[in-house]
């Protein structure tokens, strides 16, 4: 695979593996264009879960078909951010379809809906 | 003796009476009249008359009585007094509402104030992006908006930072020199001021970081109440993320907590209620 090919790579372009790999382990914080890459590959991925019907990609069995669904997109997630952040927004993931299932719950029930924001959507008005 | 004989008699009996009162007036105009006549005393009744009648007509003063009939109908309500009635009242509902608004953003203002209430916010030695030395009395003067995350933050605080950048914006364009936004690291081991500086760079060149020994990091986010969960110990080479709170925290120019704003705040919603506040601003000013 080709994507998995960062140590092996020539000289022209090995400053910006040697950074991409140093944004994987923590090592240095994300620019601006790098973290717009990053949350580009995570709704990639999350989109394609959406689509295999995967909510949890960290359990046992939610891994199993999330590699076997979304091998792909998964390898751009773990190529484009940092290995942190993963797993923090894989957590997120769960955590937020809950939270919205939880919330459609409530409105059924006649709760009364409060202004409040929980996905990435850049917020302009 | 029957009823009805009895009304005739009284009829009768009362008909003379009236008729020679009715002369006696005719008389006594006459003689009023007349210049030169011996002063009288006037009878009662004459007076009445006279005063009653001019009474009446200057408070009822209508030409037809069609017009004295549509008076009577739409009673003393007329479109003048209607239209003067609405404006005091959208005058009154105006001001009462703007005095509402502005007495709740005093008592906002003010709840961090005087003795014995809960503080946020103190006195802090850090350094800025550049090296330097920044203390509390360096804000003091100004508004400042405090915010606290660290660089290798996944999303909240890339965003909130930008919300920031927007806000500052907003309120530098209505009153330049008022606001210092302020980023603080819960990071600092991974936070030097030249991490910060690159950091910060793409986000807004005004803004000021601050950074510092964990210790002293960790007395300003107890100064402001923050809480944050950066580890003492790491490995070399480990990552982590910093679980922290995400609010904004305006500081007036005493150096006093004012509000906190949150993640439901839209940019323009922040910047309004940092300059409402400004506003209200009474005391001493350093702007640069």
């Amino acid at each position: 695979m080709g994507l998995f090919s960062i140590f092996g790579s020539t000289s022209s372009n090995s400053e910006e593996t040697k950074r991409a790999s140093e944004i994987r382990t923590g090592a240095v914080a994300p620019s601006r264009a790098e973290r717009q890459r990053c949350w580009a590959a995570r709704d990639a991925y999350f989109a394609c879960l959406d689509k295999a019907g995967i909510v949890d990609a960290l359990k046992e069995d939610g891994a199993a078909a999330a590699a076997k669904a979304c091998g792909q997109e998964s390898a751009e997630f773990d190529k484009d951010c940092a290995a942190q952040w993963v797993t923090y927004f894989k957590k997120w993931r769960v955590q937020d379809i809950q939270k919205k299932a939880r919330l459609r719950e409530l409105e059924a029930q006649g709760a009364n809906r409060m202004d409040v924001q929980t996905d990435f959507a850049p917020r302009r008005s | 003796m029957p009823p009805q004989t009895t009304t005739a008699r009284t009829v009768i009996n009362s008909l003379p009476r009236a008729v020679s009162r009715q002369s006696s007036r005719l008389v006594s105009t006459w003689r009023v009249a007349q210049p030169n006549s011996r002063p009288i005393a006037p009878p009662p009744y004459k007076s009445h008359s006279q005063s009653f009648q001019p009474l009446v007509q200057r408070r009822f003063k209508f030409s037809t009585v069609e017009e004295a009939k549509s008076r009577y109908r739409s009673g003393p309500f007329s479109w003048k007094a209607g239209l003067l009635f609405v404006l005091t009242g959208c005058g009154l509902v105006w001001y009462f509402r703007s005095e509402k608004e502005r007495m709740q953003r005093k008592r906002i203002a003010e709840s961090a104030k005087g003795v014995g209430r809960p503080k946020v916010g103190g006195p802090f030695e850090l350094v800025d992006q550049e090296g330097n030395k920044v203390t509390e009395q360096d804000l003091k003067g100004r508004y400042s908006l405090v915010y606290f995350g660290f660089t290798h933050c996944p999303d909240i605080c890339p965003e909130e930072l930008d919300k920031m950048a927007r806000m500052f914006d907003l309120v530098e364009e209505q009153r330049p020199g008022w606001l210092t936004p302020v980023f603080v690291t819960c990071d600092p081991a991974r936070d030097p001021p030249k991490v910060l500086k690159e950091y910060l760079a793409e986000f807004h060149p005004s803004f000021l970081g601050l950074t510092g020994t964990y210790d002293q990091i960790k007395a300003m986010c107890k100064a402001y109440r923050v809480y944050f969960s950066t580890p003492t110990e790491v490995k070399p080479g480990q990552d982590y993320l910093v679980d922290h709170s995400i609010y904004f925290y305006l500081m007036d120019p005493d150096g006093d907590f004012v509000e906190a704003l949150g993640r439901q705040h839209s940019p323009d919603q922040g910047a309004k209620v940092i300059l409402d506040h400004m506003k209200d601003w009474r005391g001493q000013l350093r702007t640069k």
